[in-house]
């Protein structure tokens, strides 16, 4: 750092000659003396060559200052992104439990109403179960993400409405009266009218967010802005060089070197943490929204087996739902890795399903009644709770693959921005000093 | 100069790119989650009605067969087709209590209507339980007779010229008339009529007669009741206690229905404003099912049979059986 400095005094010196200034000469140079007359002791910093050689080499001070900066910005950019990437995720898969959970509870309501008479406790748990895990994740996901608050706030209103709507089904059932078919029946309806529609909502807005920062983590636009300093770095060198004809400066060199190493590094990181994120959306977290996604058409698909059969000959509307949900059962399942076993299962409950409606068609609908509801392995029941528990079960893996993968990337990242900020830190120095001993030589 | 220039564009490329680098650091907020664009309410009142033909005879129906043929001595194709599937398919209401209503408990259908069907079934097949039940609502009644998608129809459907034009009835089977249901809460709410209950929002079933002449009574009077539907009169009855209608008009067996469900309610002793003649409904074709099933009713009148369904379902909201109406012929 001597070095430069004490060229100033010098380089004014070699102004001074011209006589400009003549006058002050015996005056110590401080900063006080200098200060009413910054703009121009500026042209007389910047005149000359050594004036160009002192202007371009802040240049180069400012261009490696430049890209330490944005390198590192970059590195905890791409880690950030990463990191809200994995946050939006685990808002989508826990708005999508939502989803199921909801329809699960009519699913498990509209089934006790179906088959008749008080409803078991097995079943009257599981209902409660499924609202209070929704209740529990609309909290949850509402300090998750506050841009999300409004929809889940109004999602809260349509759920408290529906649970009342079923507790008023369920007291008019306990007295025989069937005015509580008719409040069970306006319940579903407005589930699926009502708070459906905001759950999927959110769920869209989440996934667009994960799909955005997935795009985010790989930062390495900005190291361009690197790219382009460095070149700047290169101009500054081939100008010297040839104003000197000293071919080699060893500082000035070696910036440049430990600019691109430093550039390297940050290049290889973040485009280390956009593949493995690209990876991530198009494997896991795809594989979690397939998932999600048959789940929740698989649960609305067995919620209308029931209310097809509830309605008693006027559920074809609810029958078209169902071959619509299966479907988007089949479409989903396609593209699952490792889906065979689920399609199995999936096939077992299509024929269950198949049998039910042959059944009910046929005019037995007592007997369509008894197939949807058995639970062994033959029944409609059986053989979709077994197919419900495998496909939550594999998605809420790929869920949790997903999250935890993005939450592992870009963890050394804050590190390496340290790294490459040092870096570029040492390399203004040698800049400084390099451009300053060539201002020495020129003397 | 032109290297000067260079130098001013790299420059403050460097210093834009640099911002907005610097600014992606700081961090990112999120445009709030939008809520699903509100669906149009559908609006609650119907078309105003329009003047329903009139004639002298909506209770006349077709001659019944001098007696019960059996299966072999029936030439009438549709019959025997009937007889080939196997059992009836009968249009009923599931919601409407003592008339046709679910048993929460046992889940089976049940009412004086159900019966009826049954007794039909009896007739034909032998065997009350070849019946299958499809519950269906008051407006789907006249399609589904007209599409064939059931044989016949019990579900509290009265019998006027208009449908005549579209389906054929039964003889008589019961008698009703329309009344008002009506909150506890109403001043001298045991007297009110339907033509009193001004601004009142009451509620009737969509495709019922109930309704037409709800209308009616609302486009009369000016500040008349407002008229609010549901699809059923269960529904009417959910409106009811959720606060979204004052009054619910209907037959007055159906409104003994409701009231036996909810302990708030009344039912009005103003006259009934009209007469509603129960019958049987079929496909305008059927004409020879038609007569079969005018034997069975008036077979069921005459041994009895008739009054005891009566007792069973309506003996306690209405007092004991009357004389079953009395059956019109000749058409």
């Amino acid at each position: 750092m001597s070095a430069p400095t004490t060229n100033i005094p010098v380089a004014v010196t070699a102004g001074a000659a011209s006589g400009t200034s003549g006058g002050q000469q015996p005056q110590p140079r401080t900063i006080a003396g200098s200060l009413p007359s910054a703009r121009s002791l500026a042209s007389r910093l910047l005149h000359g060559t050594p004036g160009r050689m002192r202007l371009f080499g802040l240049l180069g001070v400012l261009a490696a200052v430049l890209l330490g900066a944005i390198s590192a910005n970059a590195l905890l950019a791409s880690q950030a992104a990463v990191e809200r990437a994995a946050n939006n995720t685990e808002q989508v898969v826990r708005v999508q439990s939502i989803h199921v959970d909801l329809l699960r509870a009519d699913a498990v309501a509209t089934n006790a109403f179906l088959v008749g008479g008080l409803e078991s406790a097995d079943s009257r748990l599981r209902y409660e179960q499924a609202l209070s895990r929704v209740a529990t994740s609309l909290a949850k996901a509402a300090a998750a993400q506050p841009a999300d608050g409004n929809a889940l706030g109004a999602l809260s209103v349509k759920v408290q409405a529906y649970a009342a709507l079923v507790e008023q089904a369920r007291s008019n059932n306990r007295l025989g009266l069937p005015v509580g078919a008719q409040y069970l029946t306006q319940a579903s309806a407005g589930l699926r009218a009502d708070a459906i529609p905001i759950v999927t909502q959110i769920v869209k807005a989440n996934e667009d967010r994960s799909r955005k920062e997935f795009e985010r983590s790989n930062s390495s636009l900005q190291l361009l802005v690197g790219v382009v300093s460095v070149i700047g770095l290169v101009a500054l060198a081939v100008w010297l060089a040839r104003r000197t004809h000293r071919y080699l400066n060893r500082s000035l060199s070696g910036a440049i070197v430990l600019l691109l190493v430093a550039l390297f590094v940050a290049a290889t990181q973040i485009s280390g943490i956009g593949t493995a994120t690209a990876d991530v959306s198009r494997g896991n977290f795809q594989q979690a929204v397939s998932l999600a996604n048959v789940t929740t058409a698989a649960n609305d698909a067995r919620s209308n087996e029931s209310l097809t059969l509830i309605r008693r000959g006027s559920g074809a509307s609810n029958e078209a739902s169902w071959k619509a949900d299966r479907d988007a059962v089949e479409k989903g399942l396609d593209g699952i890795r490792d889906g065979a076993e689920l399609r199995g299962l999936w096939a077992a409950y299509v024929v269950a399903h198949e049998q039910v409606r042959k059944l009910d068609d046929g005019g037995r609908w007592d007997d369509a009644v008894k197939a949807s509801t058995n639970t062994t392995a033959a029944g409609a029941a059986g053989t979709f709770d077994e197919f419900d528990q495998r496909v939550a079960q594999a998605r809420d893996t790929a869920a949790k693959a997903t999250v935890s993968t993005l939450q592992g990337l870009g963890g050394s990242a804050p590190l390496y921005a340290v790294l490459v900020a040092l870096a570029a830190l040492v390399a203004s120095w040698l800049i400084v000093r390099g451009v300053g001993q060539r201002i020495e030589e020129y003397r | 100069m032109s290297t000067q220039g260079w130098r001013r564009r790299t420059g403050a490329l460097a210093t834009v790119v640099g911002i907005a680098a610097l600014a992606g650091c700081s961090g990112v907020t999120y445009a709030e989650t939008p809520l699903p664009a509100p669906v149009a309410a559908k609006p609650t009142t119907a078309a105003p009605a329009t003047s329903a033909p009139t004639c002298s005879n909506a209770t006349q129906s077709y001659d019944p067969l001098p007696s019960l043929p059996s299966r072999a001595e029936i030439t009438d194709q549709k019959m025997r087709d009937l007889y080939t599937k196997g059992y009836l398919t009968v249009g009923v209401s599931a919601d409407t209590y003592l008339f046709g209503a679910r048993d929460p408990f046992t889940s089976s259908l049940e009412g004086f209507d159900i019966d009826m069907s049954k007794a039909v079934a009896k007739a034909i097949f032998g065997d009350p339980s070849k019946v299958q039940f499809r519950v269906i609502t008051a407006a789907e009644r006249l399609p589904l007779l007209q599409s064939k998608q059931v044989d016949m129809v019990a579900r509290n459907m009265s019998m006027t010229c208009a449908r005549w034009n579209d389906i054929a009835f039964s003889a008589e089977y019961y008698r009703s008339g329309q009344k008002v249901l009506v909150g506890k809460n109403l001043p001298n709410a045991a007297n009110l009529g339907l033509a009193d209950l001004k601004g009142k929002k009451v509620c009737a079933p969509t495709g019922t007669t109930s309704l037409t002449k709800l209308q009616q009574v609302a486009a009369q009077s000016s500040g008349g009741p407002e008229v609010v539907t549901a699809p059923n009169h269960t529904g009417c009855l959910v409106l009811f206690q959720q606060g979204k209608a004052d009054a619910i008009t209907g037959d007055d067996t159906v409104l003994a229905g409701l009231a036996a469900q909810d302990p708030n309610t009344v039912i009005t002793k103003a006259k009934a404003i009209t007469a509603e003649p129960y019958g049987l409904g079929f496909n305008k074709a059927d004409t020879y099912l038609a007569r079969y099933v005018n034997r069975v009713i008036a077979d069921l009148e005459a041994d009895g049979e008739w009054k005891a369904i009566y007792n069973r379902w309506l003996a306690a909201p209405l007092g004991p059986a009357p004389a079953p109406p009395t059956p019109v012929y000749g058409r």
